[in-house]
């Protein structure tokens, strides 16, 4: 762990650059805005509905997506990270703090917007459980989420647009139709997750969380083996 | 993955350059090694040992200079040979790192980090015990103190390239690769970084930095190695590869006040073993470019000639390492 603290060190400074830090908070501020709208309108909504629409369908995986693909991929692809390959590390400690970072930013960003957007939506009554099952989901999904992006990153330099086809095409579209496919779901895992936590499914047909929580962890442990695997072979390639 | 060499088992098919037996520190060893990317060839059967000293790898753009001082680094995977750093294997063995410093061609240095930050990451990375000393240290060597607290995007190119140096430096390693370590330098940078480079090749160092510029590695390696479409055209001491380029056979244009006579007459003189006159034009062909260069105008001379023009038509250096891989 000591180790690795250089590697955390770096790949931090890197992530909270100006507009990227501006850029996420602004993403996770969103479901907090809109509690904050509806709160005012004295309108009245299901705390869990918002929940999953607002913060695990769309700001948990982009959130992610961005700190979980920039952690390592960007430094692939503009060269930096030769300097950290180029170093008697093993590189699955490379790989172990760029996971690390990417779920740490990940989690302090989406846990205080689940528990604020919660908050005002539905107060300190009987659907705090709710509120505090759904932030625990977010941090263990958002953490699954960022570790399969720095793993998917090692192989691929189209990290990004492919990361946002598995989470708007695969999980958005293809999870609802077919219910075979939830298995291979973040999302699904952290709704299971949420729904266990909570007391009560969030919709009809969700994963067991039992289940839920073995996805997530086989999908964090096959991202870090993978990844580590392929940064050791991973080749640079000279100006010629 | 990783492979340890008998130190006393010479290396098979080495023309050449004396290697050391491969035990002592600072050694590199290359054989035969190939990589290719797709078709493209881009190292094509290279062999040769490197012990203490500066060496220059020379060849013309995507010759596959930098090709091969990736596979020197471990940062590729060779398609055929090996590379052995200190009698272990190159590729896939980062304990190879303590021993060796790379300054890549790239540019690309995390900006955000001060330069100071950025040798002390180099360090820390390297587990070193005195640190702060270490670094320190490093920054001098490369005489970046007064920008040392700078963000490294601020910088100039040759600053840059210093820090990088610092970077592959701070650890202190036996064996140090540079990727064109001059571009982007001012004469006094070049200057300073040259006698960088010679004074920590004095010390026992195996340097092996790449260039395009016959001059750079003329002025600074005591050795050298030729590289052309992937294949190592020449090596050895510098001299005598020199002499080489330089003997090798030239073809000059002339013009003068009477190009029939020049002809005849220079075709007696030994330096000269051709001659073409064609649509006015005379061209000579010689095999000793220095004493051709003065029998010229010796003999324009002695039969009254006067040469308006003598151009030699094959002098890039491009011709030069096409004809050393020929020979």
């Amino acid at each position: 762990m000591i180790a690795s603290m250089p590697i955390v060190g770096v790949t931090l400074r890197g992530l909270l650059g100006r507009r990227r830090t501006l850029l996420m908070i602004l993403l996770v501020a969103l479901p907090v805005l809109i509690a904050l709208l509806v709160r005012l309108a004295d309108s009245r909504m299901d705390v869990d509905r918002i929940l999953d629409a607002m913060l695990v369908r769309t700001v948990l995986p982009l959130v992610a997506l961005v700190l979980g693909t920039a952690a390592l991929g960007s430094e692939l692809e503009d060269g930096t990270a030769v300097y950290l390959i180029i170093k008697p590390v093993p590189r699955w400690r490379i790989v172990g703090a760029k996971m690390l970072v990417a779920a740490g930013l990940t989690v302090a960003l989406v846990v205080p917007s689940a528990l604020l957007t919660g908050l005002l939506i539905a107060g300190t009554g009987p659907a705090l459980d709710t509120t505090v099952g759904f932030a625990v989901a977010a941090a263990v999904g958002g953490s699954a989420y960022a570790c399969a992006f720095v793993g998917l990153s090692t192989f691929t330099s189209r990290a990004l647009v492919i990361g946002l086809a598995y989470t708007m095409i695969w999980e958005g579209v293809l999870a609802g139709l077919l219910e075979g496919t939830r298995f291979l779901s973040i999302r699904q895992a952290t709704l299971g997750i949420a729904g266990g936590l909570s007391g009560q499914p969030v919709e009809q047909g969700s994963l067991d969380p039992g289940l839920s929580l073995v996805i997530v962890v086989v999908a964090v442990v096959a991202a870090f083996v993978l990844g580590s695997i392929r940064l050791a072979r991973f080749e640079i390639r000279g100006a010629d | 993955m990783t492979g340890q060499r008998p130190s006393t088992e010479p290396l098979p098919g080495w023309p050449g350059v004396p290697v050391p037996s491969v035990s002592p520190e600072g050694v590199l060893a290359v054989d035969h090694v190939a990589r290719w990317f797709g078709n493209v060839v881009a190292v094509n059967d290279i062999s040769f040992g490197l012990g203490p000293g500066l060496t220059g790898l020379l060849g013309p753009n995507g010759a596959g200079k930098s090709t091969l001082l990736h596979l020197l680094a471990g940062l590729l995977e060779p398609s055929a040979g090996s590379v052995w750093i200190d009698g272990q294997r190159a590729w896939g063995n980062p304990r190879t790192y303590r021993r060796l410093g790379l300054v890549p061609e790239r540019e690309a240095v995390h900006d955000y980090l001060t330069g100071r930050e950025f040798v002390l990451l180099n360090a820390r990375l390297q587990g070193l015990a005195d640190i702060d000393a270490a670094v320190a240290r490093a920054i001098a060597v490369v005489d970046l103190q007064g920008a040392a607290d700078r963000a490294i995007g601020t910088y100039s190119k040759g600053m840059r390239q210093r820090i990088k140096l610092a970077g592959a430096l701070v650890h202190d390693p036996p064996i140090l690769l540079l990727d064109e370590p001059f571009n982007g330098m001012d004469p006094r940078q070049r200057l300073h970084m040259m006698d960088l480079l010679r004074t920590m090749a004095a010390a026992g160092r195996t340097i092996l930095f790449s260039s395009h510029i016959l001059e750079e590695v003329e002025r600074l390696a005591d050795s050298v190695l030729v590289i052309y479409a992937g294949r190592l055209a020449a090596w050895g001491d510098f001299r005598s590869i020199r002499r080489l380029m330089t003997d090798r056979p030239h073809t000059f244009t002339v013009r003068s006040s009477d190009d029939r006579r020049l002809a005849a007459a220079l075709l007696a003189d030994p330096s000269v073993f051709g001659a073409e006159l064609t649509d006015g034009l005379l061209s000579v062909r010689t095999s000793d470019f220095g004493a051709f260069t003065h029998a010229v105008p010796r003999i324009a001379r002695s039969e009254s000639i006067s040469l308006f023009e003598l151009r030699p038509t094959d002098d890039s250096l491009e011709s030069v390492f096409s004809y050393l891989v020929r020979r």
